[in-house]
């Protein structure tokens, strides 16, 4: 008799109980393996790994409550009819009862999904929460090729087109964009949305290839969800700013392929007080109104001069979305603000080559006016308030000495920077300086690349406060501006500038105190005196790396009288450090020979 | 074979054939040929003029046609066509192959076999008729028949795919036997029913069904209305609790990871690898190769499309809902935490930590070292074949014994009174005379030291003397000459018995000697294990033996075995006591450590696993909390190790100090340490034949 004979009449128990296997799973709800799967994806059911296998360690197992939960899914039923109404319409078609199969054609059973997302997210902040994958698949679909012998119809390529750029369009009209990295798999972006931080990937504006290796049928089933949940997720977003969805495009936009524009002038056009602004402006076109307009509304000085900046424009949808919203803006919070005013005075031309769509996105994103090369355009590449065009082209044909050609990369760092860097190091025709993840904490990684070091100390000139560069004190670079000069010069220069203004500052610094003592009435040995206490600290090293040494055989006797588990634990976080310390140093070793070569 | 032919177009053609010309016939035939094909386009459709043409056959037809028309009246009587002359019927003919005959005639004679024609005769026959190449061979009845023209003639037409008979005309005109003129009404006068307009039973049945559906609405031909299938989803997020599905089980798929700078599409520099590198990553297993290499673009624009886009979002898919989740605790420990709470080792002073003195003066590795109870000698035997004693303060050494052996082991007496020295070596023990102490007690051991020649045990028995107690002349001692080689020698702290082990011994490996009686005894009848050390109880009468994986327990007065501590460990090297007798230390060649609390359990109280290679010897301090352990690794660890009286505190242990200063020689590094009795000083003897003091 085996150990684990059950009598009759006994329930199982434990795992046996808890967990079934998938085919037993499929055979209990009695649908094929694909509807299983289906229905699996739809409701989020996932395997688990119980603790014993009981049917054996090569299955896949799933909790015996969620199987119970997907028999009680309506949807299962509907599977089976549209199963049986498939099989009529293959019927009337073999019957050449042409008529009765248009019928049922038409009149195929449909499901919808809103119940599902409201399940598996009750809050709305679930559902942002879970939105990283969704978008990503959306952005990719949106970006796909259609094609039929995968199934993917040209529809939903465009539906998924239409829900990205709705996406970005409130993204950038909240302004709550944080963080973007172009990478060699595309651009990421993270937004902050009700607090929950949404990271998504698009990738780059190029025809993709669809591999053999991929069932898109899996895939398709995951997008039709992704497709309701961004479609709900929108609703609710452009609900909450008192638009109307779905949104209605311009049509002669949306034929040349600039929804996004389009989507920015509708949304700056139906949100309320917003479009009593904007018409005032379009029905006058007189600045005197609008001053007047802006007075009534209490509006601050700096908003109606920023206003008036724009009018010159022509062209009343690009400053729709220009108008700033006061009342908002006492909500928002620092974030927000900063990332709003950005780019508040700059106006860009997007040359040929830059990726358009990700730029369209991005700097109206952070308080930029933004137009490009091409019909529909908001303004034309010869608009003299243009103070940066964007290129990303060796030869330029005509050179507007009031603009700045800049490469995409620096928009790119500047977001992530937070400050509008020095255009120099990204002038057309070098290669800009190296792109760095915004999502990467360099400290706890154990290493700081140079360029991100450049950019902490401009974000602190900028800040006017100062920070210590690595090997100095306190005491020195004080000057902002010149540090923002400094930041684009190569690291080992900048390090011999602050040292020359190190001790610069020490001679001064002696001077003053000199005077000062000369004041007080004290001599100058004391003085000497002082200055000498300070070499005392390499000594105070000396003994400190004694007691590492010492410190270090401690730890070794402690790990005699540890138990064997703690003992365990402690040699695998040391591994640990170990093997992130080698890494560092693999890093730290290429760059001392690219140094070197560089020099050499 | 019968051929029907039509009579009429026969005849018809039988008439018109007599009066043409040969000439004429040609033309026409080729008419013929071109009407055809008109006739094939036009549908069948023939002028009654063309009528007369379209029967006639080709040229070469006929002249023969008079022929033709004969062999046709011929054959249409059925009744003069020849029967075969064989009439086996339709049998194989191979069952006659051997036989003489092919079969029989009408009569029911055998046909004989015609005698068989050779190639030769054959040519001959064919190069002398012209007629020959008509001759056609007939099996059946075995013999060759003369084909006439007229059979050449349907052979060859049947072969150009003709009728076999030119006479044929496939395209005679049709005539039309009925009537039609002067028939005022049709066939039929009955007037049309009324059933060819109304619907059938059938129909009523069908329309009805389908008026239903359509009432019912099962059947809809409006196509059905798009609308929006977006609404606010999320009104209020009060009642989010009535419809919580996540319950506990549920579990949140993780994030994707967040790309790093090496994803950059021009990442810093050091973050390329080199060519070197990259190569290097072909040389690694697959599952060990890094599955992005970072690149490097020039401009933003030469970035290529991303071929893993989609498969990567796949993958991602797959493990969504193909991935077992399952909740994982994630060790986040400091690892300063892990250290147990240890006293302060200040606090634990004092405690060997420094070399104070080296005792010099032995040529080979020192196997053993033993400090006399007042602590001002040392006794140290080394393989080199000597035993010296020392002055512990000064390292002089006092005396040199050269006994010309390897020593194993060296005990100093622990009784203050009897300065002597019990030296292991070889098969013998020594007891030696160390000349210490005042006239008194050396005349006394004198006395003691005295033995009758060849005095030997007597409790050995059959087996032959075990132990023999010889006067030692040169040094003025005592030897034991043991039947196997000796390895160890303890004495019991009054300093009357010393216990020597024999490891070899088997039933005799353990011996208990009385110096005063000059007496051996062997206490066990059997032992279980090769015994490698044993050791007295200071007060009580007991004896602790330790073979390679146990250490037993006995009480000499009762005669049994008190208790079995199992070490755990692989081979026992050593084992010490502590000055109350309740706890015992016991090192491994695996260089582990046990101490045994004797009231608590058999198994170890702790376990240390400190040393890297074997524990060669364990020792406790016999006043201070103090113990130590020195291994072939060249170190000794030092440890607090105090014991409470009451009995429900755990010992404490706390690591000291790791003492270094031994050289390796050959393998070996530390063999021996001791403590001094009465100071924290620690004596450690070295395979490279220094002897150290530690102080503290």
């Amino acid at each position: 008799m085996p150990k684990h004979y059950r009598p009759p009449g006994k329930k199982k128990e434990g795992n046996a109980a808890k967990y079934i296997t998938r085919t037993k799973a499929v055979r209990y709800l009695q649908i094929s393996l694909q509807a299983f799967r289906k229905l699996c994806i739809l409701k989020g059911i996932f395997p688990r790994e119980p603790k014993k296998k009981v049917e054996g360690n090569n299955k896949t197992y799933y909790l015996m409550k969620d199987i119970q939960f997907l028999a009680h899914e309506p949807l299962r039923q509907k599977f089976w009819d549209m199963r049986a109404h498939d099989r009529k319409i293959r019927k009337a078609e073999a019957r050449r009862n042409r008529d009765l199969a248009d019928r049922l054609v038409n009149r195929r059973p449909s499901y919808k999904l809103d119940r599902l997302i409201l399940e598996r997210y009750p809050t709305f902040i679930d559902a942002l929460r879970d939105l990283d994958d969704c978008l990503t698949m959306v952005h990719l679909f949106a970006a796909l090729p259609a094609a039929e012998r995968e199934h993917i119809q040209v529809g939903r390529i465009h539906n998924c087109m239409r829900l990205s750029k709705e996406w970005q369009a409130y993204i950038a009209r909240t302004h709550s964009l944080r963080k973007t990295f172009v990478s060699v798999k595309g651009i990421y972006y993270q937004a902050e949305v009700e607090g929950q931080k949404i990271t998504w990937l698009t990738p780059h504006p190029l025809q993709q290839v669809l591999p053999d290796d991929v069932d898109f049928r899996v895939m398709l089933t995951f997008l039709e969800f992704y497709e309701a949940l961004l479609g709900f997720v929108n609703f609710k977003l452009y609900h909450s700013i008192n638009v109307k969805y779905p949104p209605i495009l311009d049509p002669r936009l949306e034929a040349l392929a600039a929804e996004l524009y389009g989507l920015f002038r509708y949304i700056s056009a139906s949100s309320g007080r917003m479009s009593a602004d904007s018409h005032a402006i379009v029905s006058s076109g007189d600045k005197k109104q609008v001053e007047d307009d802006k007075m009534d509304t209490g509006n601050d000085e700096s908003e109606f001069a920023e206003l008036q900046h724009q009018v010159p424009a022509n062209e009343p949808g690009a400053l729709m979305h220009l108008v700033e919203d006061a009342t908002a803006a006492d909500e928002e919070d620092e974030d927000t603000k900063e990332c709003k005013n950005l780019f508040k005075n700059l106006k860009f031309f997007l040359g040929r080559e830059a990726p358009k769509d990700s730029l369209l996105f991005i700097i109206p994103a952070f308080g930029g006016v933004v137009s490009w090369e091409g019909e529909g355009s908001p303004y034309e590449e010869a608009d003299e308030d243009i103070t940066h065009q964007i290129v990303d082209r060796a030869t330029q044909g005509h050179i507007f000495l009031s603009r700045e050609y800049v490469q995409p990369q620096w928009v790119y760092d500047c977001v992530n920077a937070r400050i509008i860097l020095p255009t120099e190091g990204y002038l057309v025709g070098r290669v800009p300086p190296p792109h760095l993840s915004p999502f990467v904490d360099n400290e706890t990684e154990g290493y700081v690349p140079e360029y991100a070091e450049t950019i902490k100390r401009l974000q602190a000139a900028a800040r006017n406060q100062v920070l210590p560069m690595p090997g100095v004190d306190n005491q020195d670079l004080d000057n902002p501006q010149n540090l923002l000069a400094e930041g684009i010069i190569d690291r080992a220069q900048a390090n011999e500038a602050a040292e020359k203004q190190r001790k610069l500052a020490i001679l001064e610094k002696q001077y003053h105190d000199e005077l000062k003592m000369e004041v007080e009435g004290t001599s100058y040995s004391s003085l000497s005196s002082k200055n000498l206490e300070k070499p005392s600290e390499d000594v105070e090293e000396d003994t400190t790396a004694d007691t590492d040494n010492i410190e270090e055989h401690a730890l070794n006797l402690a790990k005699v009288s540890m138990s064997r588990k703690k003992r365990g634990i402690l040699e695998a976080i040391q591994i640990h450090k170990e093997r992130k310390k080698a890494k560092v140093d693999i890093l730290k070793e290429r760059k001392r020979k690219a140094n070197s070569r560089k020099s050499g | 074979m019968k051929k029907e032919i039509p009579a009429e177009p026969l005849s018809d053609e039988s008439k018109r054939s007599d009066s043409t010309d040969p000439s004429e016939d040609e033309e026409l035939s080729s008419y013929y040929g071109e009407d055809g094909e008109e006739n094939g386009e036009s549908g069948g459709e023939s002028d009654s003029s063309e009528d007369e043409v379209s029967s006639l056959d080709d040229a070469e037809d006929r002249g023969t046609n008079g022929d033709v028309i004969k062999s046709v009246e011929e054959s249409d009587s059925s009744e003069d066509e020849v029967a075969p002359r064989n009439t086996i019927g339709e049998v194989p003919l191979e069952w006659y192959r051997d036989e003489e005959h092919v079969g029989y005639d009408v009569s029911g004679k055998k046909i004989k076999k015609q005698a068989r024609k050779d190639k030769i005769e054959s040519f001959l026959a064919g190069a002398d008729n012209v007629k020959n190449w008509r001759k056609v061979y007939d099996e059946y009845n075995d013999e060759e028949v003369e084909l006439t023209k007229e059979e050449i003639k349907v052979i060859s037409r049947l072969l150009r795919g003709k009728t076999p008979h030119a006479g044929v005309d496939p395209y005679a005109p049709y005539v039309d036997w009925f009537v039609w003129e002067d028939k005022a009404h049709p066939l039929s006068s009955a007037p049309e029913p009324k059933r060819r307009f109304i619907r059938s039973k059938w129909e009523d049945k069908k329309v009805v069904r389908l008026v239903r559906a359509i009432r019912k609405g099962w059947i809809k031909f409006d196509k059905p209305k798009e609308e929006s299938q977006f609404h606010l989803l999320w009104t209020d997020d009060s009642n989010a609790a009535d419809n919580k599905r996540h319950g506990v089980n549920y579990i949140a798929a993780p994030k994707p990871k967040l790309p790093g700078h090496e994803e950059s599409y021009n990442p810093s520099i050091e973050y390329v690898p080199t060519e070197e590198e990259k190569n290097a990553y072909q040389l690694m297993y697959e599952e060990d190769r890094p599955k992005f290499i970072p690149r490097r673009f020039e401009s933003l624009r030469s970035v290529p499309a991303y071929d893993m886009a989609v498969k990567e979002v796949f993958d991602r898919c797959l493990d969504l809902y193909l991935c077992p989740r399952s909740r994982k605790k994630r060790l986040n420990i400091d690892p300063e935490s892990l250290k147990p709470k240890l006293p302060s080792r200040k606090d634990l002073r004092p405690y060997p930590t420094t070399c104070y003195l080296e005792y010099r003066g032995h040529t080979g590795p020192v196997k053993s070292l033993s400090v006399e109870i007042s602590g001002q000698w040392l006794a140290s035997g080394s393989t080199d074949g000597t035993v010296r004693v020392w002055e512990v303060e000064t390292g002089r050494c006092l005396k040199v014994w050269d006994v010309g052996e390897s020593v194993q082991h060296v005990a100093w007496n622990p009784s203050q009174e009897r300065p002597i020295l019990a030296v292991a070596l070889g098969h013998d023990v020594l007891l030696l005379n160390t000349g210490l102490g005042d006239a008194e007690v050396q005349m006394r051991i004198k006395e003691l030291l005295h033995v009758e020649e060849s005095k030997s045990s007597e409790d050995t028995g059959d087996h032959g003397s075990a132990v023999r107690w010889f006067r030692h002349d040169k040094y003025d001692g005592i030897v034991l000459k043991h039947f196997k080689s000796v390895s160890t020698v303890e004495w019991h702290s009054k300093g009357d018995y010393f216990a020597t082990v024999v490891p070899t011994g088997e039933s005799r490996s353990v011996l208990v000697h009385h110096l005063s009686e000059k007496q051996t005894k062997n206490p066990f009848r059997k032992l279980q294990g090769i015994p490698v050390s044993v050791a007295f109880h200071q007060k009580k009468k007991i004896f602790f033996v330790a073979t390679k994986k146990f250490v037993r327990v006995y009480d000499l007065e009762s005669q049994r075995m008190i208790k079995k501590l199992e070490t755990g460990c692989r081979e026992v090297s050593s084992i010490s006591l502590h000055s109350t007798g309740d706890h015992v230390i016991v090192g491994s060649r695996e260089g582990k450590m046990c101490w045994f609390d004797l009231d608590y359990s058999s198994k170890p109280y702790k376990t240390l696993k400190i040393h890297q290679k074997d524990i060669t010897s364990v020792s406790f301090h016999r006043t201070y909390p103090l113990f130590a352990s020195c291994s072939d690794d060249c170190t000794a660890y030092v440890f607090h190790g105090m014991v409470y009286s009451d009995l429900n505190q755990d010992p404490l242990i706390v690591p000291l100090e790791i003492l270094h200063g031994h050289t390796r020689s050959d393998g070996r590094g530390v063999l021996c340490c001791k403590f001094h009795p009465r100071q924290p000083w620690l004596f450690t003897a070295g395979a490279d034949s220094v002897i150290k003091l530690y102080c503290d």
